[in-house]
């Protein structure tokens, strides 16, 4: 005899679930698949002209890179022309790549980045600059945003833990600038950023007497993107003080009692006692952090719009910027299928980190 | 009122069958306790019976209705659960009443039928409070004063003492027997104590792997078990098993001996043995009587342990093959370990089994 | 030993950096407000000296007015209000109603559709936006004018794609887990429908969970940029944040944008004052995933 239907709800299940999983359905899983999807196309947010399918055709215009190598000019007698100051000079690109077939792969490829070696010119060169420097920066500003802010928040976390009469005001204070609008944050800090009248270096002036020089903090491309990170860790960092917080609450006190006894200075009962408690903890706050990193545009659009030099583009930013401002929407959907892959190769990372050690 | 008969029940979670062919029928107004170890089934029955889980096969029968696939609502009954299950957000009157809210009993009727619940229970001055306000034994009448409003014909407790302290039980345990008899109602009662199986049961039912090992009152049970599981699970101290060998037998008779046991002719009522078999002989702690000269005793073994626990004596003995025999002596006398004891008891309170196997039911 | 001012000045040092670290986290904050009191030629001023942390000079709301005569601020926080407030409710009702689903009802199909949702955890919203902007702009409507195509400036454009989201689908599915199920079969048992365990018997003791989901997608909408920057195109439906966009220009003076910026952050801070312990609970809780 099979089994009754008694305790099964078919109809009632779908019912109840239904509308949560095809909002869900609609408005993640199939935008998702369309990222793939249009990434293939030509497809434009409004265009008269039928969308086409154009195969790896998008990927291979934004992620082609090579190096080349250059050699110098040299006059009818094989020697390297010099200019006056003695620089040696070389054939530019665009020239070669139009006149020497070994070099026609190249054609519409620029220089990203070179160096000398010997007498000829290593040269990085892309076909989509502007990608490339995005992806530079939002590495960068993930691998350094990822550790310091961790960082912070973990020494945070340490001191209000401590067992002190109104520590919970100092917690409630730290935690502060999470509630408040990542977009108000930016534009707060573009005037304390700001290179004439600006809070920072009046402060700085006034601290040192006038021995600090003003700077354009935004408006310097080496400090541009430095002075959006000091910013993005200033506004985030109570929130992964907070999750340390209740990973830190998760270690038993006895223990703490237990090392005490056991005469272990501050320094090792955190060797030896906290940081093999907040393993776990530890994954999960710099994947969050890698996370809210690789999102990284509310602060270029409201800071610097990718500027000076391009010195602060970001990916997200890029995305946006062809998507919705050129209404290039394949363009946008390419670099929001290189951000998933990044972001599921730090999931990855993580279901490895915290993988089950007993097997 | 109701009869319930349940014929050839199983219950499978996937290839595992947890319930393995259980018939039992109960009369109308019978108490009913189903007792075993933990993981027996038991629970799984009762939820079963309640619509909680599905019937793999069988016949379930409240009244003669064949109700397997009925929801629970339609099958007339109502539930004690072990952690209470009282709603925490709901008042003790919201409680009693939740049945006859859903149902959309009218108002006045709902309150006379709140009100009653709660005098036969004795808790009408706690009918505005609050579950967190309320002791673990007064919450536990709320819950059975919830299934006394619902008048069910069966009422089914899951465990309902388990999560109370041991004077608290008692207590309960008595206060559920009276209701028993003051409303007259079917009811089926899981436990794994068998003390509470013995006091409130008319017949109980002991369980073990999925299968009824034994039905029937619970005297029956004490002196006419039927295997080795029944015999050793009823009754405290447990039935001690000494091995004995099989050195003769007539039709209803074994003569048995060991190192330690004179030969002594017991009545073979469970298993037929014959000579020459290994088999335990199950002794009841209370049927061991101490004597004072050895050599007029049938059991001897070296005291290892005494308890004084007043109203009884329980002592450990090591036999001479080092089985350990509990025996619970009445008087108070005063015993001192390592010395040499022996015993003699009532042969036709004896009990002979096999010694293969678990001495449970299989199939 | 240790002697009573040894352990004294240890106090003491214990609360200076505290104190300190405090600064760095309130001292911007409170910069922004103060200056949004301050006219402009007093607050450039301000900011060479503590003066710029302190309600000092010619203080008034006259940067407010100002910043109200230069965008439509009312509408803006008007719609803030609207699909912030609608969302909200929206997202608890419907993810409370799946999550119930999952974990109570047995249904067939229900486990692989717990674990689509739950995967759509590792996909940031950044990654979709894109499509998502195509989609939406495609979509009909069926609104008072009849149908119409795309869902470009309006409310629902803002509201629908976040009616629902695995994370508060996963936070009611945590915490319903750790309800004991026999309230659910006792109340079966009562003969409660599905429909009326979930109303009377869940929801009511769904409170913790009910206050975290709220604060983390009112924080969420609240606050959001990218998308409303990409789907509004008219003041009528332009949330606050995006209404930021009036005080981008070069020379907008600083004491009218931080008057708006005041105007749009108090509101929240005094939520969060008056419920830290919630807001911070709800950060926490969101720590328990992965």
């Amino acid at each position: 005899m099979a089994d009754s239907k008694l305790t099964r709800s078919n109809r009632t299940g779908w019912l109840m679930s239904l509308p949560g999983f095809t909002l869900v359905a609609l408005f993640i899983i199939v935008p998702f698949f369309f990222a793939f999807g249009l990434s293939m196309t030509n497809q434009r947010l409004v265009s008269p002209n039928p969308t086409k399918y154009v195969g790896l055709e998008n990927y291979r215009q934004m992620l082609d890179i090579a190096l080349v190598t250059l050699q110098p000019e040299r006059d009818a007698s094989g020697t390297v022309i010099r200019d006056d100051e003695g620089t040696i000079q070389y054939p530019r690109l665009r020239r070669l790549s139009r006149s020497d077939p070994a070099f026609e792969r190249y054609k519409g490829m620029r220089e990203w980045f070179g160096w000398q070696s010997g007498e000829s010119h290593k040269a990085v060169v892309v076909r989509d600059p502007l990608f490339w420097i995005a992806l530079r920066n939002t590495l960068l500003f993930v691998l350094v945003v990822a550790p310091v802010q961790g960082g912070i928040a973990l020494g945070l976390a340490l001191l209000v833990n401590q067992k002190l009469r109104g520590i919970n005001a100092f917690r409630t204070i730290y935690f502060m600038p999470v509630v408040v609008s990542i977009v108000v944050v930016s534009l707060l800090w573009r005037f304390i950023y700001d290179g004439n009248d600006g809070l920072l270096n009046n402060l700085l002036d006034t601290l040192s007497f006038g021995a600090i020089p003003g700077v354009d903090w935004l408006g310097n491309p080496s400090t541009a993107l430095g002075a959006i990170m000091a910013m993005s860790i200033w506004q985030a960092v109570g929130f992964h003080m907070v999750i340390w917080l209740s990973g830190l609450q998760t270690i038993s006190p006895t223990l703490y009692e237990a090392a005490d006894i056991e005469g272990a200075s501050k320094w090792q009962a955190f060797r030896y006692v906290t940081w093999p408690g907040l393993r776990n903890t530890a994954v999960l706050v710099i994947i969050v952090i890698t996370m809210q990193a690789f999102a990284l545009f509310a602060q270029i659009d409201v800071m610097t719009n990718g500027g000076p030099l391009d010195s602060t583009q970001s990916l997200v930013f890029q995305a946006v910027e062809r998507g919705y401002g050129k209404q290039d929407i394949s363009g946008g959907s390419v670099i929001s299928v290189v951000l998933f892959v990044l972001v599921l190769a730090i999931s990855l990372v993580q279901r490895w980190l915290t993988r089950d050690r007993q097997n | 009122m109701a009869t319930l008969s349940m014929s050839g029940l199983t219950k499978r979670f996937g290839d595992i069958e947890v319930i393995r062919g259980v018939d039992i029928d109960i009369a109308d107004g019978e108490f009913v306790v189903f007792v075993g170890p933990s993981g027996c089934g038991k629970s799984t029955l009762l939820r079963m019976i309640a619509g909680l889980e599905d019937i793999s096969g069988g016949e379930l029968r409240i009244d003669d209705h064949l109700v397997n696939d009925m929801q629970p609502r339609d099958r007339g009954i109502a539930m004690v659960f072990q952690t209470y299950a009282i709603f925490p957000h709901m008042s003790v009157r919201e409680n009693l009443g939740f049945g006859l809210t859903i149902a959309k009993v009218p108002k006045a009727e709902k309150e006379q039928r709140v009100m009653q619940a709660a005098r036969i229970l004795q808790m009408e001055h706690l009918l505005d409070r609050r579950p967190s306000q309320l002791s673990g034994g007064q919450r536990q009448r709320v819950a059975i004063g919830r299934a006394i409003v619902r008048e069910p014909s069966v009422f089914l407790f899951d465990e309902p003492l388990s999560n109370l302290d041991a004077a608290l039980r008692m207590d309960m345990r008595m206060e559920i027997g009276k209701l028993h008899e003051q409303l007259g109602a079917t009811m089926i009662y899981v436990t794994h104590d068998q003390v509470e199986a013995m006091t409130l049961a008319d017949r109980i039912v002991v369980i073990k792997d999925g299968i009824v090992q034994q039905v029937g009152a619970p005297m029956e049970l004490y002196h006419q078990p039927a295997n080795r599981f029944v015999a050793g699970f009823i009754g405290s101290p447990s039935m001690n098993f000494l091995p004995v060998e099989v050195q003769s037998v007539d039709h209803d008779s074994a003569l048995v001996a060991s190192t330690s046991l004179d030969a002594v002719r017991v009545p073979m009522r469970v298993e037929p043995l014959k000579s020459g078999d290994q088999a335990l002989l199950g002794l009841r702690p209370q049927y061991l009587v101490p004597t004072n000269e050895q050599d007029a005793g049938q059991l001897h073994g070296t005291l290892s342990l005494v308890e004084r626990l007043g109203s009884e004596t329980v002592v450990d003995v090591n036999t001479r093959e080092n089985t350990r025999l509990v025996a619970a002596i009445a008087d108070d006398r005063t015993f001192e370990t390592g010395t040499e004891i022996a015993f003699t008891f009532d042969p036709n309170r004896a009990h002979l089994f096999s010694a293969a196997g678990d001495g449970a039911l299989n199939k | 030993m240790i002697s009573h001012d040894n352990h004294g000045l240890r106090l003491a040092v214990r609360y200076a950096v505290l104190v300190l670290v405090a600064i760095i986290f309130v001292f911007p904050l409170l910069f922004m407000v103060m200056s949004s009191l301050k006219p402009d030629h007093q607050l450039l001023v301000d900011t060479g000296s503590l003066r710029a942390f302190l309600p000092v000079g010619d203080i008034s709301f006259d940067n407010y007015a100002a910043a109200f005569q230069r965008a439509p601020i009312s509408t803006f926080v008007i719609n803030s209000v609207i699909v912030t407030g609608v969302t909200v409710m929206l997202s608890l009702a419907i993810c409370s109603l799946s999550a119930f689903s999952f974990v109570f009802l047995r249904w067939s199909g229900r486990n692989l559709l717990l674990s689509i949702l739950l995967a759509t955890l590792i996909v940031p919203f950044e990654t979709i936006a894109i499509p998502l902007l195509l989609l939406v702009s495609k979509l009909p409507w069926l609104g008072l004018d009849g149908l119409e195509q795309g869902w470009l400036n309006s409310y629902h454009v803002q509201i629908l794609p976040f009616a629902a989201d695995a994370l508060t689908i996963f936070l009611f599915v945590q915490y319903f887990k750790d309800l004991p199920s026999e309230l659910v079969e006792a109340a079966r048992v009562e003969g409660a429908s599905w429909f009326q365990i979930y109303l009377k018997i869940i929801m009511p003791l769904a409170g913790p969970v009910v206050a975290t989901a709220a604060i983390l997608r009112f924080l969420f909408m609240y606050n959001q940029y990218l998308w409303p920057l990409m789907v509004v195109q008219s003041d009528e439906y332009r949330p606050v944040m995006v209404g930021l966009q009036y005080f981008f220009q070069l020379d907008t003076p600083w004491g009218e944008v931080m008057a708006y910026l005041s105007l749009i952050t108090i509101p929240v801070l005094g939520f969060y004052l008056m419920l830290q312990r919630a807001f911070i609970a709800s950060i926490a809780s969101t720590g328990v995933k992965g």
